[in-house]
């Protein structure tokens, strides 16, 4: 017996001490292989993003290898899960930074991982993408930018919805984790010039299963309307609750359902919620003449092919990251301060979340005008204003 | 007053998942003294197996069997491989020995079904409405088929010879081993049984709570705790353990803070064991 607990303990930690050994050096020399080192919410919470964002990164570097690479230098790209957690997140930056030697970090999928990871690319000097919403990511940080439409502009759209439609008082149910923390401070300073405010504030945890308790609060808050803060699974369970609990007030959601999975999961109770929302996911809908239309096609095409489903918004976050990514380095090379300055001055790039214009002192690039606002009918998308002035 | 029945509602059917989990831990630790602690990822096998075999078009009750029949096979495996090579085993052995069977279980559903959450449909369709409190019609296939199964596991353990056997081998395993019962098949029954169990609970609370490769450790933990509460050795224990639990973490939940709701079962544990080593009921040898 002992010698069995003795031998289990072995096994244990030998599988925990047998690290990767360092794969072959490529440097920041400005030959060979480019190395594009993504760190994604792949299993855990944010799997429902993760999932497609490294289906997207791995399409696009097939696209770009296939196509000859940039200026002649192959596409290494190597995705590392962090299990959406912060520890992860930085544990798999530090990997890819210290051993893989990558060029630049794309990643994370989600606000919290985000975080965790700006430090460090910070102090390293290396350029970084993130995928997610929370303008914090970016905020007095010179080495990150972001892809996802910050909150900000998601919230300044929920705004100005409920604003037109006399929604004054607002109840918030959000997630505790990253993503939701200081929608509603956000909410009530933007809200001030209309009067839209919140008067309650639910949480839940990212991966909360039961919903009855926040819903049964908001029910009592006696809102306006209600609004929906978080990423499915748990914003659809949360949706399913809303409608059976009865509760009259309309609800919205965030730009963080915007996947099947929350389809799937929210079923008959998503029907008329009302969401700001990135294009990709109606871009059938849109006028030809809209200047995304191109783009968002022909990803919505090629990812349709190759994986038997449509891309989410989260797969055009990670496609945003990589075409930006690219971008820089076919002008400028894999100078890490180099390809720094370039991102920085981005001037109209036309992605799948919006038409990216960064300035040293916006690293996120997008306005209001980069989501449209959506509904969702008989279990799809529906565009109910495509939101561009 | 609406509020606070709603709250006791919707605790009654989540604390009905973590009974049927207890059930199942109880049903081993009887027999064999074993702390099972892959009862959960039993659940979400069951859940996700039942979600595919929905998927390919099967009928409910076939998908239940289904079900059953995929998690019995790893239950009784767990014990062939991990359990019964084990010359001398102790609780606590137990415990290491199968949280590692967790750890695989759980490997193998996310290669399996992947990273994602999958929600089976509903038993039947429509939400209950009294008076303001809404009870959706899932809710009551959960405390249903909690009702009916720990029946089942109580009856069968209290009335019928070979229940009486495998209780037996816990009460007095050389006096079993002398009246001819072997304690080797009698623990592997007892992980058929907790198959079963596992596998209902997984396949009736997916609709509600979805289903993912990760969602058996907490649900587990809990069912330990519903478990626990009940002293370990009885299933009706379990079963009124389980509910309070539920109904206790949405009052919280409800009145107090959302973010204390997992904390609930664990604050619990630690004041029970502290308090009350035996189980919320009094006698020490409390029966099943």
């Amino acid at each position: 017996m002992r010698r069995l607990a003795v031998a289990s303990l072995v096994v244990i930690l030998a599988a925990g001490c047998a690290e990767e050994t360092p794969s072959g050096s490529t440097g920041t020399a400005s030959t060979g292989d480019i190395v594009i080192g993504a760190v994604l919410d792949i299993t855990g919470a944010g799997a429902t993003l993760g999932g497609p964002e490294k289906q997207t990164l791995e399409l696009l570097a097939e696209q770009a290898n296939a196509a000859g690479g940039v200026n002649g230098r192959k596409i290494k790209l190597i995705i590392e899960d962090n299990q959406s957690t912060e520890d992860g997140a930085a544990k798999a930056t530090t990997k890819l930074i210290s051993q893989d030697k990558a060029d630049i970090i794309l990643g994370a999928s989600r606000t919290g991982p985000s975080l965790a990871m700006g430090g460090i690319v910070e102090s390293g000097k290396i350029p970084m993408i993130s995928l997610a919403a929370n303008a914090k990511i970016v905020q007095g940080r010179s080495w990150v930018f972001k892809t996802a439409q910050n909150d900000s502009v998601v919230l300044q759209n929920i705004v100005d919805y409920a604003a037109a439609k006399g929604w004054k008082k607002l109840g918030l149910v959000r997630d505790a984790s990253g993503f939701g923390e200081g929608v509603a401070e956000m909410l009530n300073e933007l809200g001030k010039a209309q009067g839209v405010s919140v008067v309650r504030t639910e949480k839940f945890a990212p991966d909360a299963t039961e919903f009855t308790a926040q819903m049964v609060n908001i029910r009592d808050a006696g809102a306006d309307a209600n609004l929906i803060w978080g990423i499915p699974p748990a914003a659809g369970l949360a949706q399913k609750s809303y409608r059976q609990l009865g509760i009259k007030a309309p609800v919205m959601q965030s730009h963080g359902v915007g996947n099947q999975a929350f389809l799937d999961t929210a079923a008959d109770s998503a029907n008329g919620v009302v969401l700001p929302l990135g294009r990709l996911v109606i871009a059938d809908q849109l006028p030809a003449d809209d200047p995304q239309k191109q783009v968002l096609t022909t990803f919505q095409k090629d990812f349709t092919a190759k994986y038997g489903q449509g891309p989410s918004t989260f797969a055009g976050h990670a496609y945003d990251a990589f075409k930006l990514a690219v971008d820089a380095f076919a002008k400028v090379g894999t100078d890490k301060q180099k390809v720094r300055d370039h991102l920085e001055q981005v001037k109209g790039f036309v992605g799948v979340s919006g038409t990216f214009t960064m300035t040293p002192q916006d690293h996120s690039g997008l306005g209001k005008d980069a989501l449209a606002i959506v509904t969702v009918e008989n279990a799809g998308w529906k565009l109910q204003d495509v939101n561009r002035d | 007053m609406t509020d606070l029945i709603q709250f006791v509602v919707a605790g009654l059917a989540q604390g009905g998942a973590y009974a049927l989990i207890a059930i199942g831990f109880v049903s081993i630790f009887t027999v064999s003294g074993v702390i099972n602690l892959a009862q959960g990822e039993f659940a979400a096998l069951a859940g996700l197996t039942g979600v595919s075999a929905i998927g390919a078009g099967l009928p409910l009750p076939i998908a239940l069997a289904v079900a059953i029949v995929v998690v019995v096979a790893v239950s009784v495996a767990t014990e062939r491989l991990a359990i019964r090579p084990v010359k001398k085993m102790t609780t606590l052995t137990s415990i290491i020995l199968t949280l590692g069977v967790s750890t695989v279980i759980k490997a193998a559903m996310l290669l399996i079904w992947g990273p994602q959450g999958h929600t089976m449909p509903a038993f039947t369709a429509g939400d209950l409405n009294l008076g303001g409190v809404s009870i959706r019609g899932q809710e009551l296939w959960i405390l249903a088929t909690c009702a009916l199964v720990g029946g089942a596991v109580w009856w069968f353990y209290e009335r019928t010879l070979l229940g009486k056997a495998l209780r037996a081998c816990a009460e007095q395993p050389v006096a079993a081993r002398l009246v001819g019962i072997s304690p080797k098949n009698a623990t592997m029954l007892a992980f058929v049984v907790a198959g079963v169990t596992g596998a209902v609970a997984g396949v009736v609370t997916s609709p509600v709570y979805s289903s993912a490769w990760d969602y058996g450790l907490t649900l587990g933990l809990k069912g330990f705790v519903a478990a626990t509460l009940g002293g370990l050795l009885s299933i009706r224990g379990a079963i009124a353990g389980g509910l309070l639990l539920g109904v206790l973490e949405n009052l919280v939940a409800g009145y107090v803070a959302t973010g204390l709701r997992d904390a609930v079962a664990f604050v619990v544990l630690i004041v029970l064991l502290l308090a009350r080593p035996g189980g919320l009921a009094k006698h020490a040898e409390a029966r099943v």
